[in-house]
């Protein structure tokens, strides 16, 4: 369903250097698949992630979406396939200020169409039902904690029958159990609905939930296979470089940035 | 379909999350728009009440008033009024009238006493904005009944010794022969201890002869009051000129224009008012646009997750747009409503010193163009914005 192909991206720096951020990946995620990426931070996850969901464009390669090539779409068309396909959850939850739970769940279907749109109420509310906070409809998303905002963000995510849901480090903000907590209800609620879920994660754990594994590391995606999820000590050989678990990333260094036309 | 209703329901939803902010900008525009309705409105109402005022007086703006005097010694006033009718006659002229005094013997309870009236034809009243307090003005057909008709002032009911005219009172007049005559309407008395007095039709008195001559003076002639459209005033004022010089050889023929006044407060007022609406209009559009700019942030935040969403750089800039057409537009509404309870909780009547005849209607197009500009000032303020909004870059918006 989704296809990248020796995807690169690099950016121009404001002092006119090249920054490489994806070299060339490679990546094939196929209906109703979970697939977990993790990668120290700043290693271009989140890049990846935007490219796969439409919000960013490849420097180089191809990403076919359904077998046809993303190259050549209007900023229309792409926006309405965001709109159909993908579902995002973001670390910071991203949440309407101001909008009520239920009015937040239903923003999306106000880019919908047709049935979707009429009904976007009865809609939000049902998902709001589904993820436990079918009592919370009318409050302030600022009134909620942490592990009940993400809880929306997945109703949210998942309120236009998305058949991608892209998950950018969804457990960062949450303590653990929260996060566990959290990762169960995502996994769960794709799942029933058929939905393929891409999670970026530098959480072990969390990405012992996929079925799939790959570590992002100097721009490339390197496939890894899981050891055994019941001996922790086998996840930092996994990962290799990262971190125990849970434990802040920053301070790693970013991708090369290399003079303008230099080799990569 | 779904996307306009969507831009709107998200413009009133990002509005109602700013309600407080929106609504301190939003009430300079609603003063703006109510001033510019209800002031038009209003000065509509003083100028129409001072054309009533001056038309009860010296007849509607555009009336022709034509005078004929004999230059030598006495004329034959009949003549003079047969020739005026055949002017009115010839030019099709609507609402024509001749205006003479005229005296009769009037059989009062008290005896028979000579009383000076007006005698004028049925247009008059039209003419002059005349509406009797009781009973009804003449009508056309009152000219060819056999007897006469009479209008009086309460001071001639008085003398009659009837209440109202409810009871169709009839009076004896004194012409060539006894006639009875009907009084079908009254006016309220002009000023306290106003003599009785009345106005009869001119087809009336010359029928019956019911004009007494008491000094020997000879009846003196009418005037001739024309009511046109005022674009045949020049071409007709020379016609009937003419016409009345030729079927009244020596005889003095004056043809008096109306005097233009009302309109000039109308105009200069209404600058005023442009001008202060405007600098309402252009600080409440301003309130509006340092809204948008002190929210950028959250804003740009919001705009991201937005097209995450799936929502297209042409509604983000629409829906941005949209919130402040909205709002400015929600504020215009707002103004004609209040410009409207304005106006109809004014006693206008006591301001004015008088009660209008015909109220003229609201301002319609002042209300439009109020919230024309409403909106205008709020696609102004939303451009910027707008425009501003679709350059978001989403990766960065939702980045943090
Ligand atoms: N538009 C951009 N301009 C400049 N630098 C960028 C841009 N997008 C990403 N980067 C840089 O690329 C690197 C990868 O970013 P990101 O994909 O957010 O990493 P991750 O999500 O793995 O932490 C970071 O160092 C970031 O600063
Ligand atoms: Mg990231």
């Amino acid at each position: 369903m989704l296809e990248l192909t020796d995807v690169t991206r690099s950016v121009r720096l404001a002092d006119d250097r090249v920054l490489h951020i994806l070299t060339g990946v490679t990546l094939r995620v196929d209906a109703g698949e979970h697939v977990a990426v993790v990668g120290r931070s700043g290693t271009g996850k989140s890049t990846l992630l935007n490219i796969l969901g439409l919000l960013d464009s490849p420097t180089g390669g191809e990403y076919l979406l359904d077998g046809a090539s993303t190259r050549r779409l209007s900023g229309r068309r792409r926006a309405r396939l965001r709109g159909e396909s993908f579902g995002f959850v973001f670390q910071q939850f991203n949440l309407l200020t101001g909008r009520t739970v239920l009015e937040n769940v239903a923003a999306p279907l106000l880019y919908a169409r047709g049935r979707q749109f009429w009904s976007r109420n009865r809609l939000a509310a049902e998902m709001l039902e589904r993820v436990g906070l079918g009592d919370r409809l009318e409050d302030m998303p600022d009134r909620l904690s942490g592990g009940e905002q993400q809880r929306v963000a997945i109703a949210r995510a998942l309120v236009r029958r998305p058949r991608v849901i892209l998950a950018d480090e969804p457990t960062g903000a949450l303590d653990v159990d929260t996060g566990t907590a959290v990762m169960t209800l995502l996994d769960d609620i794709a799942r029933e609905s058929g939905a393929a879920l891409v999670t970026i994660t530098h959480d072990l754990a969390v990405a012992a939930r996929s079925g799939r594994h790959y570590r992002l590391a100097d721009g490339v995606l390197v496939p890894v296979t899981l050891v055994s999820p019941d001996r922790p000590g086998s996840l930092a050989e996994w990962v290799g470089d990262v971190p125990t678990l849970g434990a802040s990333t920053d301070g790693a260094p970013a991708p090369r940035a290399v003079p303008a036309g230099g080799a990569p | 379909m779904t996307g306009l209703v969507g831009a709107l329901v998200e413009a009133w939803d990002e509005l109602r999350v700013h309600k407080l902010r929106v609504l301190l900008s939003l009430i300079g525009v609603a003063a703006a728009v109510t001033a510019i309705t209800g002031v038009t409105a209003a000065v509509g109402m003083l100028g129409q009440a001072m054309r009533e005022q001056t038309e009860r007086w010296s007849g509607r703006e555009t009336t022709l008033t034509v005078s004929a005097y004999p230059v030598t010694g006495s004329g034959d006033a009949a003549r003079a009024s047969e020739a005026m009718a055949d002017v009115v006659e010839r030019y099709s002229v609507a609402y024509a009238s001749r205006v003479g005094w005229g005296q009769m013997a009037v059989e009062l309870p008290g005896g028979t006493q000579i009383l000076s009236g007006q005698v004028v034809d049925p247009a008059y009243g039209v003419i002059h904005r005349i509406e009797p307090g009781q009973g009804r003005w003449f009508a056309p057909s009152d000219a060819d009944r056999l007897a006469p008709t009479l209008v009086v002032n309460q001071a001639f009911l008085d003398a009659l010794a009837v209440p109202d005219v409810s009871g169709h009172p009839t009076v004896v007049l004194q012409g060539r022969q006894g006639v009875l005559a009907e009084v079908v309407g009254a006016v309220p008395d002009q000023y306290p201890g106003e003599p009785p007095t009345y106005t009869v039709l001119t087809d009336q008195v010359e029928r019956w002869g019911l004009s007494v001559d008491p000094w020997g003076a000879g009846a003196s002639p009418p005037a001739l009051e024309l009511w046109v459209p005022p674009a045949d005033v020049p071409a007709l004022r020379d016609r009937v000129d003419q016409d009345l010089r030729a079927a009244l050889p020596g005889w003095q023929v004056d043809v008096t224009e109306p005097v233009g006044e009302a309109g000039v407060l109308d105009s200069a007022s209404r600058w005023v008012i442009i001008a202060v609406s405007g600098f309402a209009l252009l600080l409440g559009g301003l309130g509006l646009l340092n809204i948008a700019l002190v929210t950028v942030r959250q804003r740009i935040r919001e705009i991201g997750i937005r097209r995450s969403f799936g929502a297209t750089s042409g509604r983000v800039f629409f829906g941005v747009l949209l919130e402040s057409v909205v709002a400015t537009l929600v504020a215009g509404v707002v103004g004609v409503v209040l410009a409207v309870v304005a106006l109809d909780a004014l006693p206008v009547d006591r301001l004015l010193g008088t009660a209008l005849q015909d109220e003229p209607p609201f301002p319609v197009s002042a209300a439009l163009t109020g919230l024309a500009c409403a909106a205008g000032v709020g696609a102004l303020a939303g451009l910027l914005p707008a425009l501003w909004a679709v350059r978001v870059k989403v990766i960065d918006a939702i980045r943090y």
